[in-house]
């Protein structure tokens, strides 16, 4: 079995960039089963980004499938962005999942945006202010939900969606400092509560493609000035051809699928 | 503390630097979290990469109308968008 994904996030979409992604995304049926965006699709998050998004990434002729970003908040609009993204016929995560048919078998995604709040050890606690304690709790709530959802999923692969990061390995290059704004541990800890084989991000611009979870899930940050290029193509499976495959915490991608 | 201390006196550069990052995410004409700024002896200089040429442009514009007596220096580049050569496959 196995079933190829594509993926992306942080692709910040406004008029001004509106057609840069599609000749690439046109491409997409013969490496890919499913395309999925890891938020940050807008700037500001309004209805009329919303709008671009749904131009370069809707009527692709494989499925799409994403979570919102923290830029997708900044206008309070998100009902409206998601009703726009969904008229595209995008399937928009939050707290849920969503099972699809590939060739190799039933694919099931699990999405939320997760929040901050740092990794084991150096993170935010559920104690104080109100504020800290609501901060801590938005993430907690987030982490569950996704657990929650991964577990839901009758699928043959189950793969996890988030925008914030569920570990630090793939922050590498962004400060230390900032560690706790980008993603949290409990994200983590969802996604090895479930049999994931791959969880996907985007938030940390500056951050580093390859990290596994504490459970041995591989964390894969697909911010487009990460992987600088439209999408990244991960083929996951059990009948691969061993003299491709890159190993966990290996060096770099293998050849294409010529 | 003395009370020509207290006013007046222009903005230490870090605390400019702070501004400039702050600027480079909430000024709804920029809403750049990617953007780094570096201090260098009399010059900040940016960098980091943004979807468009138009979004460069625009960061150096707010900035320099907002600080126009800081010396600023950009290489802020315009991230690809080809389709990917190669793979990576997950066992």
């Amino acid at each position: 079995m196995v079933i190829r994904i594509a993926a992306v996030g942080d692709v910040h979409l406004d008029e001004d960039v509106v057609g840069r992604f599609r000749p690439a995304l046109e491409e997409l049926p013969e490496c890919a089963d499913v395309l999925l965006l890891a938020g940050d699709l807008t700037r500001h998050g309004t209805e009329a980004e919303a709008r671009c998004v749904a131009q370069e990434f809707g009527g692709l002729a494989v499925p799409v499938v994403t979570v919102l970003g923290n830029h997708d908040h900044q206008c309070d609009q998100v009902p409206q962005v998601v009703k726009v993204l969904e008229d595209a016929g995008i399937t928009v995560l939050e707290g849920d999942g969503v099972v699809l048919d590939c060739a190799g078998g039933r694919l099931g995604i699990a999405g939320v945006k997760g929040f901050g709040g740092g990794f084991a050890g150096r993170c935010a606690s559920d104690f104080g202010e109100p504020e800290m304690k609501s901060f801590v709790r938005t993430t907690n709530e987030s982490a569950e939900r996704l657990g929650a959802a991964l577990r839901s999923l009758d699928c043959d692969m189950l793969v996890a969606l988030t925008h914030y990061s569920p570990v630090p390995d793939t922050l590498v290059g962004e400060p230390l400092e900032i560690y706790p704004f980008l993603g949290s541990y409990q994200l983590g800890q969802a996604i090895d509560s479930a049999p994931t084989a791959l969880a996907v991000h985007g938030h940390a611009h500056a951050g580093t493609e390859r990290g596994t979870t504490p459970g041995g899930v591989r964390v894969r940050n697909v911010a487009h000035p990460v992987i600088k290029q439209a999408y990244s193509v991960f083929h996951v499976g059990d009948q691969l051809d061993t003299d491709q495959v890159s190993p966990i915490g290996g060096s770099g991608s293998q050849r294409s699928w010529s | 503390m003395t009370s020509d201390q207290a006013g007046g006196a222009a903005p230490p550069d870090e605390y400019v630097e702070a501004e400039i990052q702050r600027l480079l995410t909430e000024d709804p004409a920029v809403a750049e979290q990617g953007i780094t700024v570096i201090r260098r002896e009399d010059t900040l200089v940016l960098y980091g990469e943004v979807e468009s040429a138009h979004r460069r442009e625009e960061i150096l514009r707010r900035v320099a109308e907002r600080f126009p007596d800081v010396p600023i220096s950009s290489d802020i580049g315009v991230i690809r968008a080809q389709a990917p050569t190669e793979i990576e496959q997950l066992p």
